[in-house]
């Protein structure tokens, strides 16, 4: 089930929202671990025992590590990666192996599971973060069930920490202001997804098959930045949202990455869960930055092949990673760092560039790609490329404009000034307003599912 | 203070709107959109996959909402041309574009097969009907070049061309379908019959009027107005007789399709791959094989009362393969008549 959808607004929520509020505290987690596995099997009929077999097994694994220590935690990551391995890479490496050798080997039919990436590494945060004395283990299964089913961010993020649940998990205070706003996240995410994200997509697809130009490429690679922007940080928004109307607080997974001024400015901004994930239980571990420049480059390379490899099983996620850790490693130790709005035009182009190869399936599609863009046997502009361009001007003017906290911020000034009850009204009909047209286009459109699922 | 409110306004929507779901009648076809809705039968075909769409198409207000997604994309995000559908003054244009030059010669040399294995020797005609995208003012929108679309024809099809393009005004066509308006035709017939070699002359109809049409487009524009649909009947197309390949419908003009899913299917049921019309009281002896698309659905009863007998082709549902054997082609005008529209995406007829 997706969040943009009339099953999930106007039947799910509603339906768990009375059930929730209806029934005494003591019963609200197991609410929420019953719906939060209808959530998934709407989507994932045959992996909902997976998902409870994972549950089972790391509730166990948190239980024995105070006793059995080192042991049980490495039993516990090989079993949790080597689910992730069979489910998400197993393929891949087969075929990478058969390439090399130049070996027959059949193709396994595997299907991913929903969310098996986001659970995993949350699975995994639990049992590291318990070895480390830094959470006491979770005793009640249903409590631990709650952590890893939590339907919000089940199967597209944010990775949520044990630590940072733990405490509303057992005592949360629900009330209507946080409800509130929760409704407006959720609300601001729903807006992203369905007005932005998806009409993004649909602009970029009408370019990709008519005739292109130069300003056609570039059209196109801003498509695949914006998609992908809207709909993964909508996605979080409204989890956070949906967190909130349950008594959760989650915390941020985008900070307005697109205005990063460095590339370590946009990974400190961009899906900073996944970030803090790899700093905390790789980097950190392998040493970090404090054995010397061979071992920190070493170590970021480490984490940077993983980055890429966890957003999917193919060679152009991994070169995506690798291509971040070499701006990464120049800002590092070649370019100074400077906050000048020059920076964040140059980081956006090659956080532009970055995602055409997030979006290419090989390097032969990403190479031609660049070469269009930068009018290699291709013409600068072209009637169609200019239509296009004046049909989505508006859309890709707002894309631009919610990149940053421009109007956040002015709006924070008003309501500090004199125009504080016409803001708040205002505020109020603006968000109604989102909510009708993300209702208009969810009905009007075609089942559009988030791209962060398929990770 | 303003969370509380939004609070409940959020909670008075999702819930509101849960609740009229619930209580709503099902509705089976959406005229609007003219499609099959999903109904609980189609839910429990495959649960729970279809139940999104179906909850989705019984929602209330769905038209409505519809609507407002229109308003959303044409004139907040200001996509003038958004699904491909430009309004100008009231005619929504399907853009028609770009020009397909694989999909002209896969017309060419799909009629150019049949022209050779089946109408050697004998006079073979076509025209071309504009669709609505030709009287897209410049700059509106994308418009592909159909000057040059007419002389690709001009210069590889062996066979009489016949001019219809220049007769028509965007005023000829109905304002939410792609289609010609069926007294619009009149305008064509005596190129048609200059040609073809019968003499046209000047018969009475009376003029049938349908209130209420919304055509294919009618659902990518907001608030669509519905209109008038015009069919002609005189003593002869009354008096035909009509035998489909697949259905067995004996009229010109299928009046319980008005109310259907598609109006425009009142003309020879919609669509069919095979035609026989017998004009009963006809004095002529010649008869006509018309290749067509649906354009030649409301020409067609204009051009009975000069044969005895039109056989209607519709080479997207049938190839001529599996038609040859029931068919006599000596002595008969063969006049292949297709939009723009589907000259241009003719991967859609059984050329092959």
């Amino acid at each position: 089930m997706v969040f943009s959808s009339v099953s999930f607004l106007f039947f799910f929520l509603p339906l768990l929202l009375i059930f929730y509020y209806a029934s005494s505290k003591k019963y609200r987690n197991f609410i929420l671990v019953i719906f939060s596995l209808l959530f998934y099997f709407w989507g994932e009929k045959k992996f909902v025992n997976l998902l409870l077999l994972t549950c089972f097994f790391n509730y166990f694994f948190g239980l024995w590590i105070p006793k059995g220590k080192k042991k049980i935690l490495i039993i516990g990551l090989c079993f949790n990666l080597g689910l992730l391995f069979y489910y998400k890479y197993c393929n891949f490496f087969f075929n990478t192996f058969s390439t090399i050798f130049s070996i027959n080997i059949k193709s396994l039919s595997i299907v991913l599971p929903l969310g098996i990436s986001f659970f995993t590494f949350q699975n995994i945060s639990y049992l590291v973060d318990v070895y480390r004395g830094q959470v006491k283990e979770q005793t009640n299964f249903l409590k631990y069930a709650t952590y890893i089913t939590f339907f919000p961010q089940l199967i597209a993020g944010p990775i949520l920490r044990y630590k940072d649940m733990a405490l509303e998990i057992d005592k949360r205070n629900e009330n209507l202001i946080l409800f509130g706003e929760g409704t407006k996240r959720f609300t601001i995410g729903l807006a992203k997804k369905t007005l932005l994200a998806n009409t993004i997509y649909q602009m970029y697809t009408s370019i990709l098959s008519s005739s292109m130009s130069s300003l056609s490429y570039v059209l196109v690679a801003l498509g695949f930045l914006f998609q992908i922007y809207y709909d993964f940080s909508g996605y979080s928004d409204m989890a956070i949202g949906l967190g909130k109307m349950f008594g959760f607080s989650i915390k941020e997974n985008f900070d307005y990455p697109l205005i990063a001024s460095s590339i370590t400015d946009f990974w400190r901004r961009w899906h900073i869960s996944l970030s803090h994930f790899f700093r905390d239980y790789l980097y950190i571990p392998l040493g970090g930055n404090k054995k010397g420049i061979l071992k920190t480059i070493r170590n970021l390379a480490i984490v940077w092949f993983c980055t890429g490899l966890w957003h999917g099983a193919n060679w152009n996620f991994v070169l995506w990673g690798l291509y971040f850790l070499a701006f990464l490693l120049l800002e590092k130790y070649v370019w100074k760092r400077e906050k000048k709005k020059i920076y964040s035009i140059f980081t956006f182009c090659i956080v532009l560039i970055g995602f055409i190869l997030f979006n290419t399936s090989n390097l032969n599609e990403f190479f031609l790609f660049l070469k269009g863009m930068f009018g290699v046997n291709t013409p600068f502009i072209n009637r169609e490329s200019l239509y296009y361009l004046k049909q989505n001007s508006v859309l890709l003017f707002v894309s631009f404009l919610g990149m940053s906290p421009f109007l956040k911020k002015k709006i924070e000034i008003l309501r500090k000034g004199k125009l504080k009850k016409g803001v708040e009204v205002g505020e109020i009909i603006y968000f109604l307003f989102l909510l009708l047209l993300s209702t208009a286009s969810i009905i009007s459109s075609s089942f559009q599912p988030f791209i962060y699922f398929r990770f | 203070m303003k969370e509380k409110v939004f609070a409940i306004f959020f909670l008075l929507f999702v819930f509101g709107f849960a609740f009229f779901s619930l209580i709503s009648k099902e509705k089976s076809i959406s005229i609007l959109e003219r499609r099959k809705l999903t109904t609980k039968e189609k839910v429990k075909e495959d649960f729970p996959k279809n139940l999104e769409a179906y909850w989705s198409d019984q929602f209330p207000f769905h038209d409505f909402f519809l609507a407002t997604n229109q308003i959303t994309h044409r004139y907040l995000l200001q996509n003038k041309t958004y699904q491909n559908v430009y309004n100008q003054k009231g005619y929504f244009i399907e853009q028609n574009y770009p020009l397909d030059q694989k999909s002209i010669d896969h017309f060419v040399t799909g009629i150019k097969e049949i022209q050779e294995k089946y109408f050697l020797n004998h006079p073979c005609f076509y025209s071309i009907l504009p669709d609505k995208s030709y009287f897209l003012k410049e700059g509106k929108g994308l418009k592909l070049n159909f000057n040059s679309l007419v002389e690709n024809l001009k210069e590889n099809l062996n066979m009489t061309y016949i001019d219809s393009i220049s007769f028509f005004t965007l005023e000829d066509y109905y304002k939410t379908d792609i289609h010609i308006k069926q007294p619009s035709y009149f305008k064509i017939i005596d190129s048609l019959g200059k040609t073809l070699q019968f003499i046209p002359t000047k018969l009475t109809y009376q003029k049938n009027t349908f209130k209420n049409f919304l055509g294919s487009s009618a659902s990518k524009m907001p608030f669509s107005k519905k209109e008038d649909l015009v069919y002609l009947e005189n003593e002869v197309t009354k008096k035909a007789i009509v035998k489909h390949l697949e259905f067995d419908e004996n009229e010109v003009y299928s009046k319980e399709q008005l109310n259907s899913i598609d109006s425009y299917n009142v003309f020879l049921r919609g669509p069919s791959s095979f035609i026989e019309i017998e004009n009963t009281i006809s004095s002529s002896d010649k008869e006509l094989i018309l290749f067509r698309d649906s354009f030649g659905s409301s020409l067609a009863p204009l051009l009975l009362p000069y044969y005895k007998k039109i056989t209607l082709i519709d080479l997207r549902y049938i190839s001529m393969e599996k038609l040859s054997h029931k068919m006599d082609f000596n002595n008969k005008d063969v006049l292949f008549l297709y939009s723009t529209l589907l000259i241009n995406n003719s991967y859609l007829l059984k050329l092959k």
